[in-house]
């Protein structure tokens, strides 16, 4: 059985769309604000029902190749938005992450995947979802705390930028670290038991291990006099190393020989 | 941001002289490693590496303590030397992660080390400044003892005593692969990246059995005009069982009966065997374009020729599915007389007297009629010094998230 895909992203993307749309009409109303959250929260929802029951359907976590991890992605962001707006009061960063969402299932849409339920001998472990699921939460939040490095940006060029909104971006990258850490750890873990060592400077190490050290530069330059507005450069740029890290690593000279890439089909 | 009104090396050091600092140290590492003709570092084993790892943390200790308010050793272990070493290591990481690690190129860049950069001399001079850096921060915040320093102290730790035995430990590491025959027994392993060489074990390894099992085979089509496969232009994997259809173009295929595991019998029509003989079959109905009557497919396996289908242009085939997992039942013995009985399998390592035993792999060509294993024995006496290490980093990680989620709004 195949569950239909087209239909839950499009109607995924109808929800994120029509609950920005209300939220920015919406104003003061408190009403159609809610109702706006509802819409963006179901927009996730379907996701992640569609990921359980294609996960049902594949009798394997899908978290195997790109598309598949594109649909995590796909569902989590959306919610780190909301979440930053209940936290802290910032609703701008939930449309940037709808947006990007929403680029994600497109991309799945233009590039359908092949339905596979094979998983490799060594991807069969107890590790495989912790180490994957950690490093996608790592992601959401990076990401978003790259959107909230350019914002900041822009608005310091129009000289609004405040010392709140700054703060979001630093926390998110904290968080995004924390996770990153985990994935990191969890993965060297595991490859002690699948390859026999922990660590092996395969491409895919390396470039996660490279991500990880440009935030931890990212934190120890904020915990030192370094000036907002380069901090604010800085989230916004080390994402590009965190995408390299994530899936460009498979069009480097190096990926023939990674033993982890994600697979691509 | 260094103040611009600072001269280069005017007391107090800040970022400048520490990206300085970084550069050359690296700038040093490369012309050792130009100079040596490319040859990396070669670190001690046992017990030489334990003495250097216990001289570099006393060092460290004596100098944090002794000299905690001279401007140059504040500078030593700070934050601007930390960073900028932490980007240098991102840089010569970045070299590990574009050029093919271990592979033949530009004889300079060889000479320099570019393609085996994690043994080379700037990275091992760059990681022990880091040590340095990151050992005076953490005698620093660690002497006095306050529990707000906690996460810091759980953090750093975790990661000098990670990287410290992870690098320092690298040289007593042993990986031997084993290859034996089923029934067969072996206590002899090649070093692994080690070419021909050949290292006893003090244990022995006696395979019983070694077995396979498959995903099951697929349908595709095979369009030999363009040598390509086709998926019968739908987006999913046909699995092969009993009642399987897929339609395309005008062709209808149903998979009538299935079996795992069969010979092709007398009469070419086959029957049943054991998984160890066997192959999978398939007997498929063709109807509309290209309708034939009912026939057989098969995979095909040593010394049995795949049944295919013709239809039109294209020829239907079944291809065995990939590996699911593999299994080797095995008794290690040790010379001393303790034995094991286990089944190693790909991510569950068994423990024996200080080893970890490993599935590896098989004789890829045989496939699933393989009757040699490929074991791999590992002996890494400093592994609990690097989980030590990890699972210090992920409670300062803890204690960081924790941190991070109670605080809200404007940092202070
Ligand atoms: C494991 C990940 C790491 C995290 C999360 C981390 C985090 C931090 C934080 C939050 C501080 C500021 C502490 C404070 O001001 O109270 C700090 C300081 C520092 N970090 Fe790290 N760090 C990490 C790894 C490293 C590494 C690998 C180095 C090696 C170069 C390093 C070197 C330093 C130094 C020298 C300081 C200044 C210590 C001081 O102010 O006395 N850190 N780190």
């Amino acid at each position: 059985m195949i569950i239909d895909f087209t239909a839950a992203a499009y109607l995924s993307i109808a929800f994120w769309a029509s609950g920005s749309l209300l939220g920015i009409a919406a104003r003061g109303n408190s009403i159609m604000k809610n109702a706006a959250t509802g819409l963006n929260l179901g927009g996730s929802i379907i996701m992640i029902a569609f990921i359980a029951m294609y996960w049902s359907a594949l009798e394997r976590p899908p978290l195997r190749t790109l598309g598949e991890t594109r649909l995590w992605y796909a569902a989590l962001i959306p919610l780190v938005g909301l979440l930053v707006e209940q936290r802290w009061n910032i609703s701008w960063l939930k449309y940037y992450c709808m947006a990007l969402a929403g680029f994600f299932l497109s991309i799945n849409l233009m590039h359908p995947e092949v339905f596979d339920k094979a998983l490799m001998p060594a991807l069969q472990s107890p590790w495989f979802i912790p180490h994957v699921v950690v490093y996608l939460v790592g992601y959401v939040l990076l990401a978003a705390s790259s959107v909230a490095g350019w914002h900041n940006i822009l608005l310091t060029w129009r000289k609004k930028n405040t010392l709140q909104n700054d703060a979001i971006g630093h926390y998110l990258a904290l968080l995004g670290f924390v996770f990153l850490t985990f994935g990191l750890v969890f993965g060297a873990l595991w490859a002690k038991d699948a390859w026999g060592n922990y660590w092996s400077w395969d491409p895919k190490e390396t470039w996660a291990f490279i991500a990880w050290l440009i935030y931890l530069g990212y934190l120890h330059a904020s915990s030192w006099k370094v000036r907002r507005l380069n901090l604010q450069w800085y989230l916004a740029l080390a994402f590009l190393v965190l995408l390299v890290s994530w899936f460009g690593v498979n069009y480097l000279p190096t990926a023939a020989n990674s033993v982890h890439t994600y697979q691509q089909s | 941001m260094a103040p611009h009104h600072r001269k280069w090396f005017q007391a107090p050091w800040e970022f400048r002289e520490a990206a300085l600092m970084a550069i050359m140290t690296a700038a040093f590492g490369f012309a050792i490693q130009y100079a040596l003709g490319g040859q990396g570092i070669t670190l001690p084993a046992w017990p030489l590496n334990g003495v250097i790892l216990t001289l570099l943390a006393l060092a460290t200790t004596a100098l944090g303590l002794s000299f905690r308010n001279r401007p140059p050793v504040q500078w030593l272990g700070g934050i601007p030397l930390g960073l900028s070493l932490i980007l240098s290591l991102a840089v010569l990481s970045f070299i590990g992660g574009m050029v093919p690690q271990g592979a033949e190129g530009n004889p300079a860049a060889v000479r320099l080390g570019l393609y085996s950069i994690f043994s080379s001399w700037p990275f091992a001079l760059t990681v022990a400044l880091f040590l340095v850096n990151l050992g005076l921060s953490l005698v620093w915040k660690t002497v006095p003892f306050s529990p707000k320093n906690l996460q810091f102290i759980l953090f750093h730790a975790g990661f000098w005593i990670a990287l410290a035995c992870g690098i320092f430990g690298s040289s007593d590491l042993q990986r031997l692969i084993v290859p034996v025959y089923e029934g067969r027994s072996t206590s002899r392993g090649l070093v692994s990246g080690g070419g021909r060489e050949v290292r006893d074990l003090p244990f022995s390894v006696k395979l019983h059995d070694f077995s396979i099992e498959e995903y099951p085979p697929q349908l595709m089509f095979y369009d030999p005009e363009s040598d390509r496969f086709i998926m019968a232009g739908t987006q999913a994997v046909t699995e092969v069982r009993k009642g399987t259809t897929i339609s395309w173009k005008g062709t209808r295929v149903e998979v009538t009966e299935f079996m795992d595991s069969a010979m092709p019998g007398p009469d070419g029509i086959p029957i049943t065997a054991p998984p160890s003989a066997g192959i999978p079959y398939a007997k498929v109905r063709i109807t509309g374009s290209g309708e034939q009557p009912d026939t057989w497919l098969s995979t095909g396996g040593p010394g049995m020729r795949p049944y295919v289908a013709g239809i039109e242009s294209q020829i239907l085939i079944m291809v065995p599915g990939s590996p699911k997992s593999y299994r080797s039942a095995v008794t290690i013995q040790a010379e001393g007389g303790r034995s094991l009985e286990a089944a190693l399998e790909v991510n569950k390592p068994v423990n024996f007297e200080g080893w970890k035993i490993y599935q590896m792999g098989y004789d890829e060509e045989s496939g699933r009629f393989s009757t040699l294993s490929l074991i791999e024995a590992i002996r890494d006496p400093w592994l609990p010094g690097v989980y030590l290490g990890f699972f210090m980093i992920l409670a300062g990680n803890t204690l960081f998230f924790w941190n991070g989620i109670k605080r809200s709004g404007v940092e202070a």
